[in-house]
């Protein structure tokens, strides 16, 4: 980017912390930011610049109402008795889990008796939608049709810090993520496990501390997942 | 909903963000206690009609809810990204609400021109002007030196634009100035600011 653009860019994500940016101009920011990690970090500049004006706002309570609409609207069904986890509020797949789950049973139990030479399952990992603005990660795994092997490709690794590392998550229908375990950004990583097909739904990337997950759950942020589609 | 204002430490809310992220929803009310009264007070400046205030707000929990997983504590302040999330939503409600009458409040325009009725409609009579906003934050060490170099002019544009939210044409017909005149007030506002705070920023850096 010349420094004429900079210039600009500078100016708009002012303009657009502001406020000032308004209509159809501050539409086309939006649009813009979603694909320009330069015009992301000018405004996250300027949104800690402007933070400080902040503090002098007297707090007013929201009425009670407030906090039950936002839960009404988020949790419509009747309050379940745990935290609903991300995995399950992805949700795309809930619908096809059971049957994926079904088949893939059928497929392990016809496996078992036939031993049919089996085609490897393919399993793309597209951005998570509810950080794409941010990073945009995506991944290929190859399973072997026994599930005994998998090989994750990195078509679009997200930039990572010396102090991160991508975990790889097996996510079944229902429950907590199973750890399949670190992999590489910019290589295909081969896993080889006993049952990567048992239980699970889909997998999912995140970007966790050097080490991985210290708590054996997904802690940062889910980057790229893929439903099993068999 | 009963310990309230947001006294929370960043830690702390960078923390309830996280579990957030994963879906926690104990998390989630702990972090609506710790920081609905600041949001809501920050939307209700910008959006001071009500109802429509409390429909950002629920607006911008629900995105805090999805969005959670994003946020990434070591670019931004948790209550950066918060505040960011509020102030967005909050200009966008003044676009949809397309019927809205909208004078502003005056307590920066000569007395005499103070339109009495509009003003106490929006504004509680004990509660702050922008520019008075403005001078609250400008008691932050960091800030003071840096809004106090400004003209003025500028921190009438910068207070206007910031707490209401106004576009550059709202706050020309507010200060009764030409549009380019305003738009090049708060330019220069914007680029002062930036000098200041970096230079501030390298001498503590350097101390």
């Amino acid at each position: 980017m010349d420094y004429g653009r900079r210039v600009l860019a500078d100016r708009l994500a002012a303009e657009y912390v502001l406020g000032t940016l308004r209509g159809p101009a501050r539409r086309r920011f939006e649009a813009l930011l979603a694909a320009h990690p330069v015009l992301r970090d000018a405004v996250a500049q300027w949104q800690q610049r402007l933070q400080p004006l902040a503090a002098g706002i007297e707090p007013v309570e929201p009425p009670p109402r407030a906090w039950q609409r936002i839960e009404s609207s988020l949790f419509p069904s009747a309050p379940e008795p745990a935290s609903e986890p991300w995995w399950r509020r992805l949700g795309v797949w809930r619908v096809f889990s059971g049957l994926a789950t079904a088949a893939v049973v059928a497929l392990l139990v016809v496996g078992q008796q036939t031993q049919p030479p089996q085609a490897p399952i393919v399993v793309v990992l597209g951005a998570n939608p509810e950080v794409a603005q941010q990073v945009q990660a995506r991944f290929v795994a190859s399973l072997s049709a026994d599930g005994r092997a998998l090989v994750l490709r990195p078509i679009d690794a997200p930039p990572l810090t010396a102090q991160q590392a991508l975990e790889l998550w097996a996510v079944p229908p229902t429950g907590a993520p199973r750890s399949l375990g670190l992999v590489k950004a910019d290589a295909a990583t081969t896993l080889l496990h006993t049952q990567l097909l048992k239980d699970t739904a889909a997998f999912a990337v995140s970007v966790e501390p050097a080490g991985g997950s210290p708590t054996g759950a997904p802690t940062g942020p889910i980057v790229s997942l893929g439903k099993l589609q068999i | 909903m009963a310990s309230r204002h947001s006294t929370a430490e960043p830690a702390d809310l960078a923390t309830l963000l996280a579990r957030v992220g994963l879906g926690d929803r104990a998390a989630f009310g702990t972090l609506y206690r710790a920081t609905s009264a600041h949001l809501f007070g920050v939307v209700l400046r910008i959006n001071p009609d009500r109802g429509q205030a409390e429909d950002v707000l629920q607006e911008i929990y629900v995105n805090v809810w999805r969005s959670a997983g994003g946020f990434d504590a070591a670019r931004a302040q948790p209550m950066t990204w918060l505040t960011s999330i509020a102030r967005n939503g909050a200009i966008d409600s003044l676009r949809r609400a397309k019927a809205r009458v909208r004078t502003v409040s005056t307590h920066l325009v000569s007395e005499e021109e103070g339109d009495e009725a509009d003003l106490a409609e929006q504004v509680p009579s004990d509660e702050a002007g922008p520019l008075e906003l403005l001078q609250r934050a400008a008691e932050r060490r960091d800030v003071a030196h840096c809004v106090g170099q400004l003209s003025a002019e500028q921190q009438q544009c910068v207070a206007l634009a910031y707490y209401q939210g106004l576009s550059h044409s709202e706050v020309a017909d507010h200060l009764a100035q030409p549009l380019g005149t305003v738009k090049s007030w708060l330019r220069r506002a914007l680029l002062a600011l930036k000098d200041c705070l970096a230079r501030a920023a390298a001498q503590a850096g350097g101390r």
